[in-house]
């Protein structure tokens, strides 16, 4: 037999316009999430965080869902995404994040904005929809993980621990958004330091999601070359410096030591990039593993993206 | 119905390119996309190597995972259970070409000639063009269909019929009289990647 599969091919169809869409549903989701349960556990004091996290649901979702248009190969027929909600995890996604928007949209638009709707007095239906919204939020969040984790072949995403990575970053770096909206907004100073602590827990655990992914990801025989194009291969700079250096260490200290104002705003916006360059990360480093066929390792899967670079242009006459 | 399968002898194969040639002639596929390829490995080293040519396809899956990350149903199967996709239901989302397990699948933005940019284009190639947007088209996903067409003449599939060393079989897979049940039946056919549950119909004899 071979050796161990060590190489793969890079799946180059889902990059950059993908992992901003994958981050912004994080955000909003998280940011609703986080704002519905301050309006459920916090008192009047916490009306304005919990309105800016409710706020910031819907406009998040809508930007992303402007980018996967963007992505289409067939923009035009977008409106046929839903056809198979039974199998494809892309049709219950958009199902989920159509819901959310609904949801996320009147809870907005019938407590914040334009004007203090029905909602503002009455407390049990705002919850009622709070929490429907919620559900929603965290499908959202969620079922990013799965529709990645479906693809069998690329092992690095065929795992349980997707979508939990997910929803740890979604809700620190949807925590992250209201911090950094709150801050000009005037949320109270304890208001901010709770929520910075919170916030700093949530990245303990996403530092410990994200270390059992890449571990998980190294033991697995299929998914060790993806573990180590992200760990020391093209991607390293973006886990190490975008996700676990600007993304979770340098906002961790600050929200703890850093105190308030200017720090609280660099800690969020780092937090923020660190999110973007998570989603960069899982989905740069996918590759679709070797085939194996009578002992023979097949790694290279050809399929070039630019056969013959040189042929592009009119040779000088 | 027919259940049509294709298995390819490795021993015979040789690894000439015939069958991608074909293919591309056959499909007028642009630049980069290959639905019938040829991979190469090497086991062993030097001196004590051997190397060996491994000819893929589309598999045409009984249980294509395709077909279920598809959201729209532009995948589906024909009563012949042949993979094939409706390109007006597809919106070019790609993730077919994740789920594939054998990177059978490609997406095209734009159609692009084999010559340099700016030169007109030659008569063959307006043809070429206008093949493939009408069959195939531009930003949707595409793959390997049997030779749909071709068979619908009555000729053989452009790979079949191309390789020099006959190390490909087309054939039914229900009919347990065919050469290709007979092949696998009697000379060790196996399926690439049987763990992920496809149950793959392009089957290989192995290369000793």
């Amino acid at each position: 037999m071979g050796s161990a599969k060590l190489e793969g091919q890079v799946q180059m169809e889902w990059r950059w316009i993908i992992a901003v869409y994958l981050f912004l549903a994080g955000v909003g989701g998280g940011a609703y999430l986080a704002g519905v349960i301050a309006d459920f556990f916090g008192g009047p004091d916490w009306m304005l965080v919990s309105k800016i996290g409710v706020f910031l649901g819907m406009p998040c979702v809508l930007i992303g869902c402007m980018f996967l248009l963007v992505d289409l190969g067939n923009p035009v027929k977008a409106w046929r995404v839903w056809m198979k909600p039974g199998t494809s995890w892309m049709a219950r996604g958009t199902i989920i994040i159509v819901v959310f928007m609904i949801f996320a949209a009147i809870h907005t638009a019938w407590w914040i904005w334009p004007f203090p709707g029905p909602l503002a007095e009455n407390e049990s239906a705002r919850h009622f929809i709070g929490i429907i919204g919620a559900v929603f939020a965290f499908l959202t969040v969620v079922y990013t993980g799965l529709l990645l984790g479906y693809n069998q072949p690329i092992a690095l995403w065929n795992t349980a621990l997707l979508p939990v990575l997910f929803f740890v970053s979604a809700i620190s770096t949807g925590i992250m958004a209201v911090m950094f909206f709150g801050l000009g907004l005037g949320v109270g100073e304890s208001q901010l330091a709770l929520l910075a602590k919170i916030d700093a827990i949530t990245m303990v655990f996403e530092l410990f999601v994200l270390i059992v992914f890449l571990y998980n990801a190294y033991r697995t025989i299929e998914s060790r070359f993806s573990a180590k194009r992200i760990l020391v291969g093209p991607v390293a700079s973006y886990l190490w410096l975008g996700v676990i250096v600007c993304g979770l260490v340098i906002p961790f200290c600050l929200e703890l030591w850093g105190g308030h104002g200017i720090a609280v705003t660099i800690a969020a916006l780092l937090g923020l990039f660190g999110g973007l360059c998570l989603r960069y990360t899982v989905l740069a480093g996918g590759t679709i593993g070797a085939i194996e066929a009578a002992g023979f390792e097949f790694a290279r899967i050809d399929r070039p993206k630019d056969p013959m670079p040189a042929m592009g242009k009119v040779p000088p006459a | 119905m027919a259940r049509y399968g294709m298995v390819i002898d490795l021993k015979r194969c040789y690894g000439c390119y015939s069958c991608v040639m074909a293919c591309k002639l056959a499909n007028h596929t642009p630049p980069g996309v290959f639905w019938s390829r040829v991979l190469r490995g090497e086991m062993g080293e030097y001196p004590n190597s051997v190397r060996q040519a491994l000819p893929v396809l589309c598999n045409q899956c009984e249980e294509p995972d395709c077909l279920k990350v598809c959201p729209t149903g532009a995948t589906y199967q024909t009563e012949d259970k042949i993979v094939r996709i409706d390109k007006n239901k597809c919106i070019g989302c790609k993730y077919c070409m994740m789920a594939c397990p054998y990177g059978a699948r490609y997406t095209v933005h734009e159609w692009k000639s084999y010559f340099p940019e700016g030169l007109p284009l030659s008569d063959y190639e307006k043809y070429s063009k206008q093949a493939w947007e009408e069959k195939s088209g531009v930003g949707v996903s595409t793959k390997c269909d049997f030779c749909i067409d071709r068979r619908a003449e009555g000729k053989e599939c452009a790979c079949v019929q191309a390789c020099p060393a006959k190390a490909r079989v087309f054939g039914d897979l229900d009919d347990p009289e065919s050469e290709i049940s007979y092949l696998i039946k009697t000379k060790r056919g196996f399926v690439l990647r049987p763990e992920m549950g496809t149950e793959p119909k392009v089957y290989y004899l192995p290369p000793r």
